[in-house]
This record gives C-alpha cells, structure tokens and sequence, in this order.
C-alpha cells in the first residue's frame, strides 16, 4: 500500500509542479497586466456617482412631463435654480428639481445652464459633419440579387471624413437557390460633406450558393468575389442615414467561366 | 521543450512578481514629487469644481425585450411563437428594431383529412425568423388611470425585411405592423403590436404567397 502511494506521488509530483507553475505562470501575467490598469481592484463598481447637477443661465427652460415634443410642459425652472441631469433618452433629458419635481428638458436647453465651474456643459451640437470620422455604422439593407432578394447587414469604421472600411454579411433568397455572402470592402466618400453623398467602393469575400434541393439536384459552392460599388448616403437626421448601392459582383467559380451578377439594394445606416 | 516552456513561464511571472512590488513605489515616489508641501495645501481649493460632458450622463437608446404570441401560418394552422428583440431609438420618433422568433407549426388541412400523408418531417416543421424593421413612433401620448397615476403611451408603425426559415429553406420575408406601448416607468415598457410576414414559398408545388400574422405581447426594458 504504502509502496503504491510512494508510486502514485513519483508519478503525479512532477505534474502537479508543472501544473503548479503554469497556473503561477498565467497567474503572475494576468496580475501584471493589472497593475498598470489603475487600481483594478479598488474599482468602485456599484458606488453612486456624484449627482450632475446645473444652474439655469436662461430666463427659464420648460419642462416636459415626458420625453417628447407633444408632452405638456408643467413646470419651468428659473434662473438660478439648480437641476439634477439624471439621465438622457434620445433627445431629452430627465431632470429633478430643487424640490424634488422630475421631468425632462430638450438637450438643446443644456446649453443654456451652467456647470459648477461657471462653464457651459459639453453638449456638442451634433451635424452631420460629426459622423463623419472616427465613427462606427451600422446598418442593413434590403435589394435584389439577380433575380434573388437580398437581405444585408453592414458593420462599417469610418477611419477619416473620405475613407471607411465595412464588413458585410448578405443573405440571398432565390426561387432555384439561396447564397450567402461575407465580404470585406474599403469605400470612399468624395464629397462627405453633401447631404446626398455618393460614394464607390471595392470589396472581397466569399459567396456560398445553396441550390433548391427540391428542383436542382447539385451540391453547395462555395466560391470567392469581388465586388465593385457605387452608391450615395442621404442624411435623414442625427446620426440616420439612408444608403442607396449597386453592387456589379465578379464570382471566381470553379467551372469555365466566371460569373457576373448585378446587386442592387436599399437601406439605412445608424452611426455610433 | 517543456522545460524551455517553464522557463519561459517562470520569467515571465518573475518579472511580473518583481513589477507589482516595483510599480506602487514608483508612483509613490512621483506622488511625493506631485506635492508641493505647505504652500500646495494652501492654494489648492477644497471643492472640486466638475466641468460636465454628456458622457458623463447616464443615456438609455437601447431596449431588449421578450415577446410570446400566436402566429398564424398560412395553411400551418396558428402556433405559439416566441421571440427576442432588440431596439435601437435614433431619435424620439425613428427606432430601429432586430427581432428573433421561433415557432412550431402544425399540420396542414389535407395532411389530417386525408390521413397518413406527411408533408414535411417533425424538424421540417420548425420555424424560425430573424428581421430588422424601422419604426416610427407616430402617436405617442398619456393614459390617466387615477387622479395620481398618470402612464405614457406610444403607437407605433414598423416595417421591415428579414428571412424566414421553415421547412429547411430560407424566405425572403416583409414585415408590416403596428402596436401599443405602455411605459411602466422611463426604462420598461409593455408592448402589445401585431406583424404581418408576408413570403412567398413552393412547398406544394406551385409558387403561394402567404401573408403571416403575429399577434404578441412583449415586455422590454431600456438601457
């Protein structure tokens, strides 16, 4: 017995000292990482933030009794007065009074408070132009694909005002077969400042086609494209574009010839 | 091999051992240097004066909720369908919404009078649906239940496109609606809408056109 237990220790004690020092190992790195993220262990998770609190600077800003345009307004808060921003809801933000009152003032109406060090709160009047660099987009189109309805979705970062880059992920419909597209493509803007801005762009990926199985008797495919496109954005408001596309598609098949198909879709596009 | 593998580890949380103990002393040490002894405590103010960003604002654009209903498919009798969305608000009155549904749908007319025919296998019968649809908040307003109770409401009309999967094939599928919400509170709402899907299909034989309807009833919260 006493042998065996001798046997088992010989056998194991070299892995478990293994084991010992990786998980040391992983350990010790992950813990370095951590000591140069500030303080991560001393995070304040669940703690309440300090209230944002404003003082009118305007004869009086109205306030709704909820976030929208047709709302009453019950209640204005005068100059002097401080309010409690408590949080924001598209363009509208909640609000408690001095006396307790909650309702909800315009973003816009921000601009006409101040701050506790006397300045204006950072509420940056968003355009058109602010979309336009540094900026993620997403968005999904609907159009026809040689016969074949198509259904899009667009994950675009907008690296400067002229040049994005999107991946694009496409299901087709079709009455003899279905295909499946992921592309990667690079698209320029050269007048982003237009309300309606044209755009082209190339792209690459790869198409799997799926053949009815109920009239074509044929296996999946799955080949590589390219793609070229022209198309234009059209500001709608805030950060909602509309995206018209034509897409011309190249598909690099494994039989004699390639094969060419002509995309076109509509859409809208919502930028981060 | 493995003993180079330990090497490597064993540096690597040598040196991490010796950097936690490293780095707390060195900013100690700069902290030191960051005083001005007497005359700092002096200058610097008590009250921290905040300048306000908007990031600093809590924002709520999002909303996921969970809806249970019945969809009626065409010749596929009605079933109870379940389902995920998801909601962006772009501004007060456009959202754009992702739903997600599954249903079991059953058996068709002829398939039970004529007895023993099956059309489609048990998984066949399976159906689920992803689509994203633009709505619009077109009458929104407040219910007054109580002389201190007061609820907003909103109307709303959404139409879209996505896929339909049923019967191992995909659809192309427009969606058309409409429905009611009823905010609780700023952050959750109960929606009660109905969904037309509207696809076309050849599973007998000849191109049909069905239209789907949803009714349902959701529940979602903002964040």
């Amino acid at each position: 017995m006493n042998r065996y237990v001798k046997k088992t220790l010989q056998q194991y004690l070299p892995r478990a000292r293994q084991s010992c020092i990786y998980v040391l190992g992983v350990l010790s790195i992950l813990l370095s990482f951590n000591t140069y993220a500030d303080n991560f262990w001393n995070l304040h998770w669940f703690e309440k933030q300090a209230p944002i609190e404003v003082t009118v600077n305007d004869a009086f800003i109205n306030v709704y009794n909820a976030p929208g345009r047709g709302y009453p307004i019950f209640h204005v808060v005068e100059r002097g007065e401080t309010i409690t921003l408590l949080k924001m809801q598209t363009d509208w933000i909640k609000i408690k009074t001095g006396r307790g009152l909650l309702g909800w003032i315009k973003r816009s109406d921000v601009l006409l408070t101040l701050g506790p060090d006397g300045q204006v709160p950072e509420f940056a009047d968003t355009t058109q132009a602010d979309y336009l660099a540094d900026r993620f987009e997403l968005g999904t189109a609907f159009g026809d694909f040689d016969g074949a309805k198509a259904f899009d979705v667009n994950l675009g970062y907008r690296f400067t005002k002229n040049l994005s880059s999107e991946i694009r992920v496409a299901q087709n419909t079709g009455q003899y077969s279905d295909s499946q597209i992921v592309a990667f493509a690079i698209v320029h803007q050269p007048f982003p400042d237009l309300r309606v801005s044209p755009f082209i762009g190339i792209g690459a990926g790869t198409i799997k086609t799926i053949p009815s199985t109920t009239l074509v008797q044929s296996e999946d495919r799955r080949d590589h494209l390219f793609q070229a496109s022209i198309g234009a954005y059209a500001h709608i408001t805030g950060r909602f574009f509309l995206r018209a596309e034509f897409v011309n598609d190249y598909i690099l098949t494994s039989r004699n010839t390639n094969q060419e198909v002509n995309e076109w879709k509509i859409g809208f596009n919502v930028f981060f | 091999m493995e003993n180079r593998v330990q090497r490597i580890f064993l540096t690597a949380s040598l040196l991490s051992a010796l950097s936690l103990f490293n780095v707390p002393a060195f900013a100690a040490e700069q902290s030191e240097k960051n005083d001005d002894g007497e005359l700092g405590k002096i200058i610097t103010p008590d009250i921290e004066r905040r300048h306000i960003k908007e990031a600093d604002l809590d924002t709520e654009n999002f909303e996921v909720g969970l809806y249970y209903g019945v969809l009626s498919l065409e010749d596929f009798g009605a079933n109870p369908v379940e389902g995920i969305s998801f909601s962006y608000h772009i501004t007060e009155d456009l959202f754009a919404q992702a739903n997600y549904g599954i249903s079991k749908t059953q058996k068709t007319s002829y398939e039970l009078l004529s007895g023993g025919v099956d059309l489609l296998t048990k998984d066949q019968r399976n159906l689920s649906y992803y689509n994203i649809s633009l709505g619009y908040n077109l009458l929104p307003g407040q219910v007054y239940i109580s002389d201190k109770w007061h609820f907003n409401t909103g109307v709303y009309f959404i139409a879209g496109a996505g896929n339909t999967q049923f019967a191992e094939k995909n659809y192309f599928t427009y969606n058309l609606g409409s429905g009611f919400k009823f905010y609780a509170t700023d952050w959750m709402l109960l929606d009660l809408s109905m969904r037309d899907y509207s696809f076309t299909h050849q599973l007998f034989g000849v191109s049909k056109k069905t239209n789907n309807l949803e009714s349902r009833f959701g529940l979602s919260i903002f964040f």
